[in-house]
């Protein structure tokens, strides 16, 4: 699963920043060794990536120390930024044979942002000034950032902050939300480009909570040592990206809607570390005026994400078809039990369905294998339990009639409960096969591909029109094969069943 | 008596496991060529002794012998195929076609098509039945009247030398039972085999049955033909019934 000999993989969490570092990244080590890099971009938050690096999934990827520090080794915030990378550099080497190689020269920390006019009305500065003011106001914050012990639990702590109400909300939307003004206090990355568009004052940590978040790769011991030429390369960038240049950079990306690649070859390009600049006419995205036309303009890639969705999905079912229908034949067969074993099986369902992806990764690393491993397990529950019912409720004065006339439970099975049963044992194939479909667009968020892609690009982006180009086909697909199901449904219903008037 | 006897039963039980006694050692039995009713009130055992004569259910203590032979050293498979049935619903697949329910069982014993098909044909006029008219209908086209002589049809088509029937005319309504009832005696003459029917309509237990036995609670409280019923009742509860249909 790890790099076999000349690939590495890159992988990177699902916000902005950290997949322009990845793919700033993969683009120097192309640029530089003789490896073939693979990327795996967008994984769902930090534990996942911290995850795949630890079972080998990925390489490397880019993380913050204080993130190191907080979020993975659980230990309170430090403010000194040369303790806090010496302590997650000796820790994680220690602990699991992780590098972190040197600082790229930002600190992207959390900071607490106030709409202006409420900073002036309120005489607002730092956030101990917020606290006297927070009962009165809403606060949008990320989900990871109300969870994590460097976000909003260790600020209630340290300045008592109340707010009259906080609102969970994905990162990229926030800056859009408060344009309409529901929300009053932001969580933002202080080298978010944003910032300077959107009419908002970041506030003073005046008690110097929020640690120091220095951005740098962390890499696999292992892939060090096999490609020591790695750590030369991307020590290239030791230092290399001030604050103001970041957020530049990851401006372009969120409100000029450049493409990731190209911003992060013209970063390196500026740098002197690329030489030839990148054919434009392959990357620049020049935004067409409406949907159809973005649409048709990306119709290639869409046309790949479709063909990656169908497979997880297709092969996910598939799975969930092989295992649920004999084990349903044997529940039925045996009897007690079976609601029991079928009602834990319905558990399975009640897991959130990005939770149920996260618990695959220990076992099966990211990508394709644990998505489509997650889609299999939700595959299951409508299949065995319609195979289930059908074949128990199939007309039991006519199967008591068929076995008194003679005939053995394998004769009764064939002939009659498995044609009875089968538009209802249909009928649960498809309840599985739209959720599949449904589901699958949730497999982007651990590397594995298909229509989830744009969407989650297009929530990181803010983008609708990149949200819909991966939700509309995604809607299309499952409407299509819902229908082509349907169609079948119909066909295997055995003929006499409906008046033939 | 064992030899002169179709069916048989002997200290016969039967025990549910939630404790309610079905059957209560009853000793039974029918001779060849005649038509038994099975009489009583749900939850006298009628259904369930017919149901231990073709081993849909084991008794608990007992035993019964068909055609002499012990039912409990048969093959239950091999056994129910030279019993015919008929259910009170007729239990005809509704996903095959008149044709394929009638040859079912000549089916399960591998009967060359040829026959089966020559067989239909001689059978369905016996229950009144156009068998090219109706060889590819299905059982939802026909009416309930229809679908019943089929079901007779189906549970003659391997010649059994006996056929139980579980009140077969219970669920059609009034002039049809009547009209089947007629056709249920002119069978009985021209097939001369033994036949169980059960049912709790006193009329036509006296109509149909050579021999009547009354059930209740699990016991038997007389077995005689109409006449010896009517002359005899054996206990007070076979009075009462009598004196009801009289009335």
């Amino acid at each position: 699963m790890a790099s076999t000999n000349s690939t590495v993989i890159v992988g990177s969490k699902n916000f902005l920043e950290n997949r322009l570092l990845a793919e700033m990244f993969a683009q120097l080590i192309e640029s530089q060794t003789t490896l073939t890099v693979k990327r795996r971009f967008g994984l769902a938050g930090t534990q996942i990536c911290f995850q795949a690096l630890t079972t080998g999934a990925i390489d490397l990827y880019p993380e913050y120390t204080g993130t190191g520090l907080v979020t993975i080794l659980g230990e309170s915030a430090k403010q000194d930024p040369r303790a806090v990378l010496n302590q997650v550099r000796y820790e994680f080497r220690e602990r699991w044979n992780l590098w972190w190689l040197s600082p790229l020269g930002f600190d992207n920390s959390y900071a607490l942002a106030l709409r202006r006019d409420h900073a002036q009305s309120l005489k607002i500065r730092t956030i101990s000034d917020l606290a006297e003011a927070a009962p009165t106001l809403k606060a949008g914050f990320g989900y990871e950032f109300i969870e994590r012990a460097d976000g909003l639990p260790g600020l209630k702590h340290i300045y008592g902050l109340k707010f009259r109400d906080v609102v969970g909300m994905q990162q990229s939307l926030k800056y859009q939300a408060t344009e309409r003004g529901d929300i009053d206090v932001l969580d933002v990355y202080t080298t978010d480009g944003r910032l300077a568009v959107y009419d908002f004052v970041v506030l003073e940590d005046d008690q110097s909570f929020f640690p120091p978040y220095d951005a740098a790769a962390l890499v696999r011991g292992e892939t060090l040592e096999q490609h020591p030429e790695l750590s030369k390369v991307l020590g290239l960038l030791t230092q290399a990206l001030s604050p103001e240049r970041m957020r530049e950079l990851n401006l372009r990306i969120q409100e000029k809607g450049d493409a990731i690649p190209q911003v992060a070859h013209d970063a390196l390009r500026n740098l002197h570390l690329v030489k030839e600049p990148q054919a434009p006419s392959s990357i620049t995205i020049k935004k067409p005026t409406s949907f159809l036309s973005y649409m048709w303009e990306r119709r290639g890639p869409l046309l790949v994400r479709t063909g990656e969705h169908l497979g997880l999905a297709g092969i996910g079912l598939s799975l969930g078809i092989i295992v649920a229908l004999p084990l349903a034949f044997m529940l039925e067969r045996w009897r007690t039990g079976a609601e029991t074993m079928i009602r834990l099986i319905g558990m399975s369902q009640t897991i959130p369905s990005i939770a149920l992806l996260a618990f695959m990764i220990p076992v099966f690393g990211v990508g394709v294998l644990p998505a489509i491993m997650a889609l299999w397990i939700y595959s299951l529950y409508p299949i065995v339990r319609n195979t289930f019912s059908g074949l128990r409720d199939a007309a039991p004065t006519v199967v008591e009639t068929g076995r008194a006339l003679g005939m053995t439970e394998w004769q009764i099975l064939r002939s009659v409960r498995l044609p009875l049963a089968a538009p209802t044992i249909m009928a649960g194939i498809r309840t599985a096969a739209i959720w599949t479909v449904g589901t699958a667009t949730l497999a982007a968020f651990i590397g594995a591909g298909g229509l989830g892609v744009p969407i989650v690009s297009g929530l990181q982006l803010a983008d609708v029109d990149v949200i819909l180009s991966g939700a509309l086909p995604a809607t299309l697909l499952a409407l299509i094969v819902d229908g082509f199901l349907g169609w079948v449904e119909r066909l295997i219903q055995p003929k006499g069943m409906e008046p033939s008037q | 008596m064992t030899h002169s006897s179709e069916l048989e039963a002997r200290k016969l039980s039967k025990r549910f496991p939630d404790g309610t006694t079905a059957l209560e050692e009853i000793d039974w039995n029918v001779k060849q060529g005649e038509t038994m009713v099975l009489i009583g009130e749900s939850g006298s055992g009628k259904t369930t002794l017919l149901r231990l004569l073709n081993r849909l259910a084991e008794p608990s203590s007992g035993e019964i012998f068909i055609q002499g032979h012990p039912a409990a050293k048969q093959d239950p498979i091999a056994l129910r195929r030279r019993l015919g049935y008929v259910s009170q619903d007729g239990g005809l697949f509704p996903h095959w076609t008149i044709h394929d329910n009638v040859c079912l069982v000549l089916q399960l014993l591998e009967w060359p098509i040829a026959q089966q098909d020559e067989r239909f044909n001689s059978l369905l006029p016996l229950v009144n039945l156009d068998p090219i008219q109706i060889a590819s209908r299905y059982p939802i086209e026909l009416s309930g009247g229809q679908r019943q002589r089929v079901a007779v049809a189906r549970a003659l088509a391997a010649d059994p030398p006996i056929v139980l029937f579980d009140e077969p005319f219970s669920a059609l309504d009034p002039l049809t039972r009547h009209e089947l009832h007629e056709q249920f005696l002119t069978l009985k003459t021209t097939i001369q085999k033994t036949m169980v029917l059960v049912t709790h309509d006193m009329a036509e237990a006296f109509r149909l049955g050579d021999r009547i036995t009354v059930l209740k609670d699990g016991h038997i409280h007389q077995i005689g033909t109409p006449q010896e019923l009517i002359d005899t009742p054996a206990t007070p509860y076979v009075n009462s019934l009598i004196q009801h249909h009289l009335a």
